[in-house]
């Protein structure tokens, strides 16, 4: 396949970008590693005339010290550099177990965070080829006006499928955001918006700039688990991320929950830390827990399996990410 | 509609040599390379990042170029399967290939040889695991893997293997 002609431009500093951005509204695109962008391109559902290449941007590179303790992902870190990490892998394991279960090794060589972070929100009708799409008139995301997941509705729900906002869900962290009028801090919760159509809160001007990890989260136990066709290179179909603070006696002190692939946009399950804080391990708990982990997941048949099937790994996985990370530490 | 889009000047090394293509800057690296530069060896599969047919190393990194448009890779440094024998000297993995009958209609035997190298670069003394990890982006529909993983284990067998 090939993709639409464009121009690719290839700014060095975030101004520039932001900038080339700016001009060109929305007919510009920004591209990392690539690894989704592509695809999508090839697949003609945009055709962008300028494509915005962020790599040369070097300021977006690497792990380092933030204030206040933090850790600073630039946006441009690779997933082999998070896998990789000795600090990650130290302090925020959740990260790194949720980086490595990303597509394939090669992918993981290639796409970076910011691209992770930012991903096309996916469905069975909606990353096929032109031809495909077009014998079907489209759908409500592209060229059409019917949702085939959910006809009656106007809503798109196309499924948030990436690994590693669940993670960091579970970790408080932030994005950073730059553009036109400068950088922004936003919590990343805020940043999902929980439409299949409209994904991210970020302006046609805007670019992620860099992922802050606060210190109060370093150190907590955490764990991600996935269901996916091929486990050798696949997106989720549902995915389950997990952190817990346990204190000696075996009480736990701090828990988040976060689902992936279920919904339009990663999302933290509430109650988890309201029902978890101050208690010890029991299976009940984790039922509960489990249990709400679903009633927040609304799995529809935007990908070749069932429902019903991934409402029920999402189950499993909750229940086992808690238990391991509550009796084995960082299993 | 997208403007009309020139040619652009790219300078890359290929297989160690410094080159200087003209080329659409969103034609992918494979093209690139199959078409302009004659580099048949490296193949297209899926054409979407899924199947690793098209691997090569960007800056030592293994990497799909059916997802690279070309000029993102002005300045770099590309292998491709080409740049792993030594004149006539085949490499010790691609020794071990033909040895253990790792390929049979060789569509995915470019790619799996250059993560196979690539691997070895990293780690000269992989575990079992180490290798079907190396391994997990390259997708063979007709050895069952098994012949491609015992050519790998062969190729370091004069150090051994890591249990
Ligand atoms: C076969 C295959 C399997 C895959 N499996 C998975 C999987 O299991 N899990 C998963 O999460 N992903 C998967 N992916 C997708 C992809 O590899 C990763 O999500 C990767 O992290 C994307 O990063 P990138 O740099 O390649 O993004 P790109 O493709 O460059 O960009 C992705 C999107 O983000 C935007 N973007 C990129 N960087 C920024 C930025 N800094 N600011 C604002 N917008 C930005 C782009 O405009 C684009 O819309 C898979 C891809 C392939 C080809
Ligand atoms: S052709 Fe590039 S991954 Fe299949
Ligand atoms: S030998 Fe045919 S695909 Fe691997």
């Amino acid at each position: 396949m090939t993709m639409p002609a464009s121009r690719v431009a290839r700014p060095s500093t975030i101004e520039e970008a932001v900038r080339l951005l700016a001009d060109n509204g929305p007919e510009a695109v920004i591209i990392a590693g690539g690894t989704d962008v592509v695809p999508n391109l090839q697949m003609k559902l945009f055709a962008p005339r300028v494509l915005v290449d962020i790599k040369p941007i070097r300021v977006l590179q690497g792990i380092t010290i933030a204030a206040a303790g933090a850790l600073r992902l630039g946006a441009l870190t690779t997933l082999t550099e998070i896998v990789g990490s000795p600090l990650l892998q130290a302090s925020y394991p959740v990260l790194v177990s949720a980086a490595a279960t990303i597509a394939g090794p090669l992918q993981r060589n290639m796409g970076t965070l910011g691209g992770n972070l930012c991903l096309e929100t996916r469905c069975l009708w909606y990353n096929q080829s032109h031809f495909w799409r077009k014998a079907l008139g489209g759908c409500l995301k592209k060229d059409g006006d019917v949702c085939h997941v959910a006809p009656g509705g106007k809503r798109c729900w196309a499924a948030w499928s990436g690994d590693s906002a669940p993670a960091l869900l579970t970790l408080d962290a932030e994005v950073e955001i730059t553009g036109p009028r400068g950088r922004r801090r936003l919590p990343l919760a805020q940043f999902y918006l929980n439409d299949g159509m409209n994904r991210i809160a970020l302006g046609r001007d805007e670019l992620v700039t860099s992922v802050y990890l606060p210190a109060r989260t370093a150190g907590r136990r955490g764990i991600y688990h996935k269901l996916r066709i091929r486990d050798s290179i696949d997106y989720p179909l549902a995915g389950v991320a997990v952190t817990l603070e346990v204190d000696r006696s075996g009480v736990c002190r701090e828990a988040r929950v976060a689902i992936t692939a279920v919904n339009p946009a990663p999302l933290l399950v509430k109650e988890a830390s309201e029902w978890l804080v101050g208690q010890r391990y029991s299976a009940e708990l984790v039922d509960r827990v489990a249990h709400a982990a679903i009633r927040t997941g609304k799995p529809l048949t935007t990908s070749a399996s069932t429902p019903v099937y991934r409402r029920e790994m999402v189950r499993l996985f909750a229940r086992r990410a808690l238990e391991e990370a509550w009796k084995n530490g960082n299993a | 509609m997208p403007d009309r889009v020139n040619k652009a000047e790219i300078t890359c090394t290929v297989n160690g040599e410094t080159l200087s293509l003209k080329a659409y800057p969103m034609a992918r690296l494979l093209d690139v390379l199959r078409q302009e530069l004659r580099l048949t060896g490296t193949k297209e599969g899926c054409g979407e990042g899924e199947c690793g047919a098209c691997s090569v190393w960007i800056d030592g990194e293994i990497a799909n170029s059916c997802l690279v448009p070309v000029l993102q890779v002005a300045g770099s440094e590309i292998k491709t399967i080409e740049g792993i024998a030594t004149g006539e000297q085949l490499h010790a993995v691609q020794e071990a290939f033909i040895s253990c009958g790792g390929a049979q209609c060789g569509i995915c035997t470019p790619g799996m040889v250059m993560a196979a190298v690539n691997l070895l670069e990293r780690t000269p003394h992989p575990s079992e695991t180490e290798i079907r990890m190396g391994l997990a982006g390259n997708l063979c529909r007709c050895t069952g893997y098994m012949k491609i993983f015992e050519a790998v284990v062969r190729a370091c067998q004069a150090t051994g293997v890591k249990a």
